[in-house]
């Protein structure tokens, strides 16, 4: 539950202006008496300021506002007395709606995930139905509505309010949210909005154009784009072309002068159409918020390695400069103020930039997972990552070769790619462990792959890969190991990736890692 | 400590230059080698003092390069400094007859403590083993009788005890006796029994 913010004198009357101006606008087939009638978006108003603001919203400045409409929009057309009974009840209920609403969803979590989207929508519709049942009967207590039509009253009241704050309260919600509002107006300013924009116009004008001689059989166009715009930009888009064409549904159906039936059953279907629109919105919305914080987690696991790589590194220029600064120590100690010492500052200061160096690539690697680009020869490189191997091969009794390889360099990182090699070469380790003392080997390789592609191969002789395997190899947290995250084969190929490469494993009786690596060959008489 | 040297081996450039520097000034005689083959072609028998050993080296690795040391019989104690400080590499190392073992970054004041011990236990046993050298060589001028005799001398007999074991005159394990010490060059009973101690 959300702590309610305060309800000031501005947003009071902008709350009874908007929702007085919402209902002149949408005022019109009304039944039996100018209550009940096929479109009430006015609500939706309501239902987002008391979820802002709690039960000060209602009482009294929906029922305020209720009252003002009656007046202005309605002429009165009961007692005041009776109007202001009308007014409360209608408030008492938008109230206890909202309240609900705030209690159960809050403000925040409200269209951010499909449980929420949920909750809403029972609530909406199961609220609607009894503020409906109550103002109806009190309608029919007061007799302005003739007792024998009550049941037609409180389904259309029903149908109004309902379809009116489902299709617009998700906009008022983000246009008065102001981290929403932001998103909304992200997604406004995108290329593609123009395009469902357009493409709404058009469905409209089938089915106006067409529909109006085939009642509306067209309808289903509509679903175009709303679909479209609910898989581009999530919720946001939903809601915007939802609006857009509630708007021009209405329109539309003053203009062609629908009859009252005909405008609440094409409401019933337009409330169908902006649910799935919502519905899509809010799974795209949340499938890309579960994506980019499993790239996140990916981008932590992959720096908590990468920091690993680059703990070492960082010794080795600390080690030096704790050694030369003695060494200056010494020097001054001895008087010794000219060259020597000189020469040594120097010294302390490059392998201060180098340290520095390797922390900012750690840095980079955390902010962006950017890659900072060397010449590593292929060769070192594959030397050092099985030479790390060796003693681990030897005592598990493996047998683990390093063909000879072409001659020439890669444009890489080299911590990363060491990352890489070592998780191939431990998986490759582990895959030949359960196999028969005489066959367990593991061979790495490389071949040029056209001119300026290296393809480096680690070869074992374990049990290989099935199709179904192969698939998920590459997934996160998939791991066939007791223990680990089963992240190696994922930030594995994002590194390659990165690189301007791929990793892939063969399916086959063996095991096969591929990885592929943009490549400098040098010729063979350099 | 004169004659002996610090021998430097690791891959890095800075971190060999800079300890090889710190050393000369600390007035360690110092030689460095960037890999383990370069060292081991440049080992000589003759060389005195300690090893200063990185065990992540491309190429062979410390832990190998010590394992070979041991194999070829040197007797340089090996000090093996690390960048991980990892439980395994530090107990191959000892097993390895490790002087000590060091994480990089080194800490200036445990190097140098490291260093001194490692020179001088290197010291200590080169002493007592040209101790034995000399007095092996000693021992293998003396004949078959005044060996023996010395041999009764040291476990505790006097002279007419001696002569009646070997069934000789008390006069002439006298003379045998003069002989055995002028031989190993020392003035009496006491210094000779320490002396053939020091031998077993």
């Amino acid at each position: 539950m959300s702590t309610a913010s305060r309800l000031g004198w501005a947003d009071a009357v902008f709350l009874i202006a908007g929702y007085v101006a919402l209902d002149w606008m949408s005022f019109f087939h009304p039944l039996h008496g100018p209550y009940i009638t096929p479109w009430n978006p006015a609500p939706a108003l309501g239902l987002v300021f008391v979820l802002r603001h709690g039960w000060k919203a209602a009482l009294p400045p929906i029922a305020m506002a209720v009252l003002l409409a009656e007046i202005w929009v309605r002429s009165l057309p009961a007692a005041l007395p009776a109007s202001l009974a009308i007014a409360v009840i209608l408030a008492l209920g938008y109230g206890a709606i909202g309240d609900i609403l705030r209690r159960q969803i809050g403000g925040m979590g409200i269209f951010s995930d499909r449980s929420g989207m949920l909750r809403w929508l029972a609530i909406v519709v199961v609220g609607t139905l009894l503020t409906s049942l109550f103002f109806v009967l009190a309608l029919v207590g007061l007799g302005l509505v003739p007792a024998s039509g009550w049941r037609e009253a409180v389904g259309r009241y029903w149908i109004g309010d309902g379809v009116g704050i489902l299709v617009s309260m998700p906009l008022l919600w983000m246009l008065f949210d102001e981290r929403a509002r932001l998103l909304l107006l992200v997604v406004v300013k995108r290329a593609d909005t123009l395009g469902y924009l357009l493409a709404a116009a058009a469905a409209l004008w089938g089915v106006a154009g067409l529909g109006a001689a085939t009642d509306f059989k067209y309808f289903y166009l509509l679903f175009l784009p709303i679909i479209w715009a609910a898989a581009r930009q999530g919720l946001a888009g939903a809601v915007l072309s939802a609006a857009v064409i509630q708007l021009g549904i209405i329109i539309v159906v003053h203009l062609q002068d629908f009859s009252a039936i005909s405008v609440l059953e094409i409401q019933v279907v337009t409330g169908v159409l902006v649910l799935t629109g919502f519905f899509i919105g809010v799974v795209v919305d949340e499938q890309q918020r579960i994506s980019a914080e499993l790239r996140h987690t990916l981008r932590l696991a992959a720096a908590g390695e990468m920091a690993g790589a680059l703990a070492h590194e960082l010794n080795q220029p600390i080690t030096a400069l704790s050694a030369y600064g003695s060494a200056c120590e010494e020097l001054l100690a001895r008087g010794e103020t000219g060259e020597r010492l000189k020469e040594t500052i120097r010294l302390m200061v490059a392998e201060s930039y180098r340290a520095a160096e390797v922390v900012r690539r750690l840095r980079d690697f955390f902010r962006t997972g950017t890659t900072r680009l060397e010449q590593v020869p292929l060769q070192e490189l594959l030397t050092a990552a099985v030479a790390s191997f060796t003693k681990r091969a030897a005592s598990s009794g493996v047998t683990l070769t390093v063909e000879p390889v072409p001659a020439g360099a890669l444009l890489a990182d080299r911590p990363q790619l060491e990352v890489v090699l070592r998780n191939l070469l431990s998986n490759a380790l582990a895959a030949v462990a359960e196999q028969p003392a005489d066959r367990r080997q593991v061979t790495v390789s490389a071949a040029l792959e056209g001119s300026d592609r290296i393809c480096i191969r680690v070869e074992d002789s374990g049990p290989g890969l099935s199709g179904s395997a192969a698939a998920r190899l590459f997934e996160p947290f998939n791991s066939t190991k007791s223990s680990g995250l089963g992240l190696g084969l994922a930030i594995s190929r994002a590194i390659a990736e990165a690189h301007g490469g791929n990793l892939w494993a063969e399916i086959g009786e063996r095991g096969v890692f591929r990885l592929l690596l943009p490549f400098e060959g040098t010729p063979a008489n350099a | 400590m004169p004659d002996l040297s610090v021998f430097i081996v690791d891959d890095d450039a800075s971190v060999r230059d800079s300890l090889g520097l710190l050393l000369s000034l600390r007035g360690y005689r110092t030689a460095i080698f960037s890999d383990a083959e370069s060292f081991l072609q440049a080992l000589s028998p003759a060389w005195r003092g300690c090893i200063l050993l990185d065990i992540r080296m491309p190429g062979m690795d410390g832990l190998a390069l010590q394992r070979r040391l041991l194999e070829l019989g040197c007797s340089l104690p090996v000090i093996v400094i690390t960048g991980h400080g990892d439980v395994e590499s530090a107990r191959d190392a000892f097993k390895a007859q490790a002087a000590d073992f060091l994480e990089k970054p080194l800490d200036q004041a445990k190097l140098m403590v490291a260093i001194d011990e490692a020179l001088s236990k290197y010291q200590l046993s080169r002493h007592e083993s040209e101790q034995r050298a000399r007095l092996s060589g000693l021992l293998a001028t003396l004949t078959p009788r005044e060996r023996e005799v010395m041999e009764l001398i040291v476990s505790g007999g006097h002279n007419r005890d001696i002569a009646e074991e070997l069934g000789i005159s008390p006069r002439t394990v006298e003379v045998h006796k003069a002989r055995v010490m002028q031989k190993l060059n020392v003035d009496g009973v006491a210094q000779l029994v320490r002396y053939s101690l020091g031998n077993r």
